[in-house]
């Protein structure tokens, strides 16, 4: 684990012409596996363009492993590895010599590149298929050859664009398995772009929600669902729903009633205190007292919400 | 009874080679590192070599048009007697007047096979996300279509020189010998230059190779028809340097010293007219790439 954020934007901004693609965007990547989700268009890519150094932000900082990513580029990419989301790739050439090229191209000397190509072919399962030109292989056997490109120079970070976009559902499994692994087994940090919010939930530590240009809301994924300031309570006995619910908003709380369960909105943990003597003055056992916890998809239609 | 042999050898011999995954802590190569992959990789791509037999039809047979009349000449000159066979060997700068159409045939084709087909399958995308930037990508390629373009503009007058040299036809000692072959390499350099900075600029302006190929192939027949037409209609000579298919001939004669096709030029116009079809050329393709938003 790395005391120095792997990705930190403070206020980063980037126009082209009069479209704004980010306005004040500020967020801090840790290790593991993270998520950048986002509708299209949301300013997925061009983050990733700026993590790579492939644009110079018009305002605010950028840093990949404290190195300005712009001024740096080079350094900073030859510890990246990067898997566009396109699918066109050279169709003559064959796998194995496809990734060992990237290999040498992020400074792994021949030898090296060419051991490390066929060991990241046979991680990603293409061990056997290995001297296929590009040109033959189905969408999935690609979107394992652009991960095997991406690992095979070992470096720190790996960012994956879209990497199960035109998979089935086993195929897109066993990717996020193998992404779950390549970060778990071999300690490389993931950046994955994604606008599927059952993906990020499935594999990722964190997420940054970006939409318009902004960064919606960001960190890890226990505190993101955490993070409501709900107060869940259920109640046994569902005749004396209505009447702790009237105790509730007696009380200042914003109340939601369903079926047995009510949610409360309130100041902070105040809430705990009140949903409690509400109960108790009402003669209203309770089963479940405790913060609700939200699904991605709760946290990105309340970030996202107008 | 005698009991079985059992070959333990094999058993005992056996190994596991632990092939999987794992981490690099070794030296990385960097910049020059990633250039001279590009370079041996777009060579590799350009010749064919590593792919089937249809990939390396046209380098072969540009190859063959470049090498077979210095092979000829060299046999010539070897059986002929040495009063009649000197007389008919081209001068180093005059063989480019029997290859030049190989020349630009191979011109148009290898530019637009190696930048072109980059836009188009993405990977130039993948090439910008290591650490090449796109003035060092660039330059790559421009090595890479400088060195297939070398072997066929330095390549066959060296092979004619060290011929010719060895039966005894060559230039006389030494001294000789070494400013003769500093004229090939610098020719043969500036020729690649020429038609390399040409044709790249040709394939910045366009994603379709085939395009670029006629294009190229266009501009460099069409100048030369524009250029001629414009000298004999009695404007002045150095219209001529429009000519882009006869200027770099023309410069490998400047730089052999030897009095080209277009005597009455002089030589600093026909050097300025290469350097600045060059720089052109040059900016414009970087100009090109500095705006090109790249599909990753």
């Amino acid at each position: 684990m790395t005391s120095v954020p792997l990705v930190e934007a403070q206020n980063v901004a980037k126009s082209y012409g009069s479209f704004t693609a980010l306005s004040d965007v500020s967020f801090t990547i840790g290790s593991g596996i993270t998520g950048l989700l986002g509708a299209n268009g949301a300013g997925k890519t061009t983050l990733l363009g700026m993590i790579l150094g492939l644009h110079r932000c018009d305002s605010g900082s950028l840093r990949v492993m404290g190195i300005d990513p712009y001024t740096a580029g080079a350094k900073v990419r030859e510890g990246l590895g990067y898997a566009p989301e396109h699918h066109t790739l050279p169709e003559n050439l064959k796998a194995s010599e496809f990734v060992r090229h990237v290999a040498e191209l992020h400074g792994l000397p021949k030898e090296e590149a060419n051991t490390r190509s066929s060991d990241a072919l046979w991680l990603v399962g293409l061990g056997e298929e290995r001297f296929r030109p590009l040109g033959t292989m189905s969408t999935g056997q690609r979107q394992r050859v652009k991960l095997a490109q991406a690992i095979a120079h070992d470096p720190d970070i790996i960012l994956l664009d879209e990497p199960t976009d035109g998979l089935d559902p086993v195929q897109r499994d066993e990717m996020l398995d193998l992404i779950r692994r390549v970060s778990v087994e071999f300690g490389i940090h993931v950046i994955l772009s994604s606008h599927l919010l059952d993906e990020v939930q499935q594999i990722c530590d964190a997420a940054v929600i970006v939409g318009d240009g902004r960064v919606l809301t960001s960190g890890t994924l226990e505190d993101l669902r955490g993070s409501g300031s709900d107060v869940l309570i259920e109640i046994e006995d569902l005749d004396t729903v209505p009447l702790v619910a009237a105790g509730l908003e007696q009380a200042g709380a914003t109340v939601m009633v369903s079926g047995r369960t009510i949610i409360a909105t309130g100041n902070d943990d105040a809430v705990f205190d009140i949903a409690r003597d509400v109960c108790a003055a009402r003669n209203a056992p309770i089963t479940r007292l405790s913060r609700r916890r939200l699904s991605l998809e709760d946290v990105f239609l309340e970030t996202t919400a107008p | 009874m005698t009991s079985p042999e059992i070959n333990t050898a094999s058993t005992n011999d056996a190994q596991i080679f632990d092939r999987g995954y794992r981490s690099y802590s070794g030296v990385r190569t960097g910049v020059p590192g990633a250039i001279k992959t590009v370079i041996s990789q777009s060579v590799r791509s350009v010749l064919g070599l590593g792919r089937s037999a249809r990939h390396k039809v046209i380098p072969v047979v540009v190859i063959l048009m470049t090498y077979v009349p210095a092979i000829v000449f060299v046999g010539l000159a070897a059986l002929l007697p040495d009063e009649i066979g000197d007389g008919f060997l081209p001068t180093y700068a005059e063989y480019y007047g029997f290859i030049i159409t190989a020349l630009f045939l191979f011109a148009a084709f290898v530019a637009p096979e190696l930048l072109c087909t980059d836009r188009r399958s993405g990977m130039l995308g993948v090439y910008l996300s290591s650490p090449l930037d796109r003035t060092t990508y660039l330059l790559a390629k421009l090595l890479a279509v400088m060195t297939i373009l070398a072997l066929v503009t330095i390549g066959p007058p060296l092979l004619l020189l060290i011929a010719l040299s060895l039966e005894g036809s060559g230039p006389e000692g030494w001294i000789n010998f070494f400013e003769t072959l500093g004229r090939i390499v610098l020719a043969g350099f500036m020729v690649s230059l020429f038609f390399s900075a040409l044709s790249m600029a040709v394939s910045a302006t366009t994603d379709r190779k085939g395009a670029a190929t006629a294009t190229t192939l266009g501009l460099l027949v069409g100048s030369a028809a524009v250029g001629n037409t414009l000298v004999e209609f009695d404007y002045s000579r150095k219209f001529l340097l429009m000519d882009l298919l006869g200027l770099p001939s023309e410069l490998a004669f400047r730089v052999h010293n030897e009095l080209g096709n277009w005597r009455d030029i002089e030589s600093v116009f026909v050097w300025l007219a290469v350097v600045g079809i060059i720089v052109a050329c040059g900016s414009w393709v970087w100009l090109r790439y500095r705006s090109l938003l790249v599909r990753r």
